[in-house]
């Protein structure tokens, strides 16, 4: 186990990273999320929670993502698309879990096997959603900015509204 | 009459203390070396057993081969070749072999029992799947008659094959609960102990599906009462002070034990016991501490020797004012035990122990752990229990 000190002299044990190489192969990534998720806030001790997210890190670099890789880069249809469901749930939840895999997406789209191409398009339209949803905010907080601005008189009624069409033609 | 609520904040020193001590001491001492005349068992995967299996099948084609006269070899678990092992305070089967003949009148239908156990075992490790000991005994009810026939060959195929009980995927009913500051994996599924009611989890007897995954707990609290569990259970201990609770209603059976040795193995915390302050109370902890004779061959898996005994001790009757009236007399049967018990080597070298058997045989009382609700409901888990936990007054 990988022992975490906390000040008050309690301690937090997580699994050692060695012992999930004979995990399924979704699985490092499964309790990285639950860790993330459930856990990390109840430790009561930032030090600590720093500490284990360096960990949980360590885990999907070291272990998560090498073994999904080999699962992606291998021959065994069924275990790529048990991977790749997986892979789904995760990037529906959370899609930074999943961007390890983003440049294998390409030739999975290629993969003669449907159940295959289907995933890998449904995983890629979660990045494409996702990088669409970060776009937007950004053209929010510009378009609040030109917002503030406009009424302040700072810029003029033809910028603002071209500000606001490239905002409108996005959201759409 | 409902007691005063006690608000005293207790701080755990001794618990945090000898949690300390261990982490200090880390876990590389961990591993027990047994001494030369006691036999080593392994607790094996599938594929080990499996190979175990078939060497041994070779012994016997070879023994068939060569002589005609095939026989099989396994340690005696007479109560002769038990030895208590001083040093890793221990009770392990000596080197005492056994053999069995396949054509010996006397032994016929033991081997043939034995063999037809291996046979189901050769089959539950092929498939991957476990079964109990009642479902062993089903299967061949004409060939076993009784099932202490074929628990006894399951044993048997046990020890001859230098191996846990759990690794030929035999199992026990389910039986203990747990609950508490832990996370682990049953195959797939992460669960969370702390989230699963009071009730609790059901310890798998299929612990080989079983990963130990996250803890915050700081020690382990193994409760002999299902009553007293439900008080804790009840009142939330975990949250307050961060443990892991268990019982096993009763002498843990192999899977609490096993459970028991690997928490306390793999996460290295201290560990109690709270058990009635009677001799059975006593010869339950002694289980969890040294294992006991029958299962002697597996005990350095199921044997958790660093247990401490939190109580209830007979000293504490007096120190925390149980009055009269719920203590118990005792009866013959409990003045005899508690006689056995301190003839046991271990308990002789143990004063503590030995001054607390004795007090209770000078003054013959018992009492159980529901005795302490004389002061209120909430006096276990609010002043019993936090205050030896925080002054170490445990044997």
């Amino acid at each position: 186990m990988r022992i975490f000190q906390k000040k008050d002299g309690g301690i937090v044990q997580l699994i050692g990273k060695e012992k999930m190489q004979d995990w399924p192969v979704e699985l490092p990534l499964v309790f990285i999320e639950y860790i993330r998720d459930k856990q990390l806030g109840t430790y009561g001790d930032n030090k600590v929670e720093k500490e284990i997210s360096a960990y949980l890190d360590e885990i999907l670099k070291d272990v998560a993502i090498p073994r999904l890789i080999s699962v992606l880069e291998g021959d065994d249809q069924d275990e790529i698309i048990l991977a790749l469901k997986r892979i789904e749930e995760l990037s529906k939840k959370n899609i930074e879990m999943a961007r390890p895999i983003k440049p294998y997406l390409e030739n999975l789209l290629k993969n003669k096997n449907k159940n295959i191409t289907d995933i890998a398009q449904s995983i890629s339209n979660n990045f494409q959603k996702a990088e669409r949803r970060k776009e937007l905010a950004k053209k929010r907080s510009i378009m609040r900015d030109k917002e503030n601005q406009f009424l302040a008189g700072k810029i003029s009624g033809e910028e603002y509204a071209k500000a606001r069409k490239e905002y409108l033609t996005l959201k759409e | 009459m409902a007691k005063k609520k006690t608000d005293q904040k207790w701080d755990f020193k001794a618990t945090k203390t000898l949690l300390q001590e261990y982490l200090a001491k880390g876990t590389e001492k961990k591993d027990i070396n047994l001494p030369d005349d006691t036999i080593k068992i392994d607790d094996l995967n599938k594929k080990e057993t499996l190979n175990r299996i078939y060497k041994m099948v070779d012994g016997v084609i070879a023994k068939i081969l060569s002589s005609g006269r095939p026989t099989i070899e396994l340690p005696s678990r007479s109560s002769s070749n038990i030895i208590w092992d001083e040093d890793n305070d221990l009770l392990l089967l000596g080197r005492q072999i056994m053999e069995k003949q396949f054509h010996s009148l006397t032994s016929v239908a033991d081997i043939t029992r034995l063999m037809r156990v291996l046979e189901i075992v050769d089959e539950l490790l092929v498939k991957d799947i476990h079964a109990t000991k009642r479902e062993i005994f089903y299967t061949d009810v004409k060939l076993f008659t009784d099932q202490k026939n074929s628990d006894k060959s399951i044993e048997d195929v046990a020890s001859m094959l230098y191996t846990t009980r759990n690794s030929t995927h035999i199992v026990a009913a389910p039986k203990g609960t747990c609950v508490g500051r832990l996370r682990i994996r049953d195959r797939n599924d992460i669960i969370d102990l702390e989230g699963l009611g009071s009730g609790g989890w059901t310890i798998s007897p299929m612990l080989d599906n079983i990963e130990i995954l996250e803890s915050d707990a700081e020690f382990i609290l193994v409760i002999e009462k299902d009553a007293a569990m439900m008080r804790l259970a009840e009142a939330r201990f975990w949250r307050k002070y961060p443990c892991i609770l268990l019982t096993a209603q009763g002498v843990g059976n192999v899977a609490v034990r096993m459970f028991l040795k690997r928490l306390s193995k793999e996460l290295n915390l201290p560990v109690f016991s709270l058990v009635d302050s009677d001799p059975y109370g006593h010869y339950i902890h002694s289980i969890y501490l040294r294992g006991s004779k029958r299962l002697s061959y597996e005990s350095p898996f199921l044997a958790t020797p660093n247990i401490k005994l939190l109580g209830v001790l007979t000293r504490d009757l007096d120190a925390y004012n149980i009055p009269n009236e719920v203590r118990l007399p005792m009866t013959k049967v409990d003045i005899k035990r508690t006689k056995d018990i301190l003839n046991e080597d271990f308990v002789k070298q143990n004063k503590e122990w030995r001054d607390d058997l004795n007090l209770a045989l000078k003054l013959k009382i018992k009492a159980e752990i529901q005795a302490f609700s004389t002061h209120g409901f909430e006096f276990l888990t609010e002043k019993y229990l936090p205050e030896k936990l925080s002054t170490g007054d445990w044997i």
